[in-house]
This record gives C-alpha cells, sequence and structure tokens, in this order.
C-alpha cells in the first residue's frame, strides 16, 4: 500500500511538470501527462498491464513495464543530449560575440621596468 | 573582383600553438596581407605569439573546437570584405605554398570551394593506423554525401566569400570538416580537390587527435543530423 501511495504522489509530481513544459514543447509535455496519468492507473490496477501485455505477446505485465521504461529511458538521454547541444549552441554564439567585439591587432605592451608616461604620474 | 593577396584572408584556428603559431604566421605574411588566428581558449601565449608575428587574433574565452574557431574566423573575414578564404591549420602540417595552387585551381575552375587532398598530393611520415581512420572516414563521408572526394579530413582549403556566406559550420569540434563537406553537397557548390602535401611531424601528432575519436565524429554527425 505504502509503495502505491509513494509512487502515486512521484507521477502525480511528473503530471505537474508535465503541465510547466506546456508552452516548451506541446509533444513532450503530451507524452509525459499521459505517460504520468497512465502510471497512477496501472499502479492501482495492475492487472491491467497483465491484460495489456498479453495483447502485444509479453508474458507478465511487469516485464511489459520494465520493457517501456527503458524504451522512455532512452528517450529521455536523447532529450537530454539535444538539449545540450542546444546550450552548447547559445554559449558558442556568445563566445563568437566577445571574440569578435575584442578583434586584437597589436601585442600588449611588454610589462618590464617602466619607460613611459604612466610613471609621470599626474 | 580584386586578383591581388590582399584579397585572400587566411584563417587558422590555433590552440595551445605558442611554440609554432609565430612561425606559421610569419611563413604566411611573406606572402598574403591578411592572416588573422583564432585563439581557441589557448592556455599558453598563442595570442601574444601571433600578434607579434603580425596576425589580427581573435580569442574565444573557452575552448570550443576547431570548426567553432574557424566559423569565428570566417565570420570575422567576411566582415572585413574579403574575395577569398583560405584555412590553414596552425600545428605545422600545411605548406603554405600549397595556398597558391589552391587559389589557382578555384580560379581556373570557377569553382566556390576548393579542397586540398592529401590523397591526391603527399603525405610525408603519415602512420598507417592514422591512414586507415582517414580512409574510412573517406568512405563514410562518400557515403553520407554523395560527393567523390579524396580526402575528407584536411584543414586545408579555399573558399569563395560567397560560398562562405551561405556555409554554416555548426559541428563544434572534429566533426566540422565531414560538415563542410556535407554543406557543400547541401548547398550545390562547385568545389574542386587539389593535391597537398601534409606532414606529419613528432610535435604535429603528438598534438593530433587519438584515433579514438573517430567513433565520436561519427556519432556527433548522425546525432546532428537528428537535430535538423
Amino acid at each position: 500500500m505504502i509503495i502505491k501511495l509513494v509512487l502515486t504522489a512521484a507521477l502525480a509530481f511528473c503530471f505537474f511538470y508535465g503541465l510547466t513544459q506546456k508552452g516548451r514543447s506541446t509533444a513532450i509535455s503530451t507524452s509525459v501527462l499521459v505517460v504520468s496519468v497512465l502510471g497512477i492507473y496501472f499502479v492501482w490496477f495492475p492487472q491491467t498491464t497483465s491484460a495489456i501485455a498479453h495483447f502485444m505477446g509479453v508474458g507478465r505485465g511487469t516485464d511489459l513495464v520494465l520493457y517501456v521504461w527503458v524504451i522512455l529511458s532512452l528517450v529521455v538521454a536523447l532529450s537530454l543530449h539535444l538539449k545540450f547541444n542546444a546550450q552548447l549552441e547559445l554559449i558558442t554564439e556568445l563566445t563568437r560575440h566577445i571574440a569578435l567585439r575584442e578583434a586584437r591587432h597589436e601585442p600588449f605592451l611588454d610589462r618590464g621596468p617602466s619607460t613611459d608616461s604612466d610613471s609621470e604620474g599626474t | 573582383m580584386s586578383t591581388g593577396r590582399e584579397a585572400t584572408w587566411v584563417v587558422i584556428p590555433a590552440y595551445n600553438e605558442a611554440t609554432i603559431v609565430g612561425d606559421i604566421v610569419r611563413e604566411l605574411l611573406d606572402l598574403f596581407e591578411n592572416v588573422v588566428v583564432v585563439d581557441d581558449g589557448s592556455t599558453d601565449l598563442s595570442s601574444e605569439e601571433a600578434l607579434k608575428a603580425g596576425a589580427v587574433v581573435l580569442r574565444h574565452a573557452v575552448n570550443l573546437g576547431q570548426g567553432a574557431a574557424l566559423q569565428t574566423g570566417i565570420v570575422y573575414v567576411l566582415g572585413q570584405q574579403a574575395d577569398l578564404i583560405a584555412t590553414f591549420d596552425a600545428d605545422g602540417q600545411h605548406q603554405v605554398s600549397d595556398i597558391d595552387e589552391l587559389v589557382a585551381a578555384l580560379r581556373s575552375a570557377k569553382a566556390d570551394v576548393a579542397l586540398g587532398s592529401r590523397f591526391l598530393g603527399r603525405t610525408v611520415s603519415l602512420p598507417w593506423a592514422r591512414e586507415i581512420i582517414l580512409k574510412l572516414a573517406v568512405v563514410f563521408t562518400r557515403l553520407t554525401t554523395g560527393l567523390k572526394v579524396t580526402d575528407a579530413h584536411n584543414g586545408i582549403r579555399v573558399l569563395t566569400a560567397n560560398a562562405a556566406r551561405k556555409l554554416r559550420i555548426r559541428q563544434n569540434r572534429m566533426g566540422h570538416a565531414s560538415e563542410i563537406i556535407h554543406e557543400i553537397a547541401r548547398l550545390r557548390l562547385n568545389y574542386i580537390e587539389v593535391p597537398v602535401t601534409i606532414v606529419y611531424s613528432e610535435y604535429s601528432l603528438a598534438k593530433g587527435q587519438k584515433s579514438g575519436n573517430l567513433v565520436n565524429i561519427l556519432s556527433e554527425l548522425f546525432l546532428s543530423r537528428m537535430q535538423k
């Protein structure tokens, strides 16, 4: 019983997270909402997973859940990789912008013993 | 269009090449008026050496990779009204005289891009393991771009400003070389391959990429196709 409550709480959290992502990507947020609701349903009615599993040619409901979880994990990993790459593009743009603004043509003057007007003071 | 050397800008991406970049810049400035070194976040004095030798220097605050450095250099040079853009490596593997060959071939063929090919040209002290990997890269690039190139990973090229404007290097790191060829195919640019000489020295081999990176390059290219 306790585990069902913990899982329900976790999946409810996912559901609300999915709601926050609506603005960013409809596909991902909808998937998260659907998966969370389905997940909660399966937590309270596990026998339905067995029915679905048989239908799909898999032995047990738990096996089906495991396989689906593996696929979802791969999708998440891919999604994170793509987000990471998008971040890298932003960093690249920023770094490029700075490099172009600060283009240099002259070496810095040697910081040896001062012989220029700096030492004269004002 | 100006035909003088001042119309050709040379872009050199550099990372920790302080011992050699000054010499390379000086050698290039004997023949060309405009040399830009893009210091890709070096932790040594590459920028200072390049500046002392007379190059314009752009510096990445963080290390992004040779592809990113090239793109930065290209953007800068386009802003300077260059006609032709030559890319050249900072590790001493390329021959300055080959740039002239590339420019001449580009002009006579009225091409958009001239690509240096070591397999049409010559290599000195190329390690056999490296040769195998380079040739595999050629096979892969031929299959994925449909272009019958003979060298898919050569940093010496000459592009017209127009071609450089259309092209966009998104692969920050080593995948950029293959990406450029993909861009040539995508944009249907006229390209020509020119024999060049690549000299492998202990210095450049020590600095060169580890062979295992080919897997990284290929996987990055594959994934980048998914993002578009």
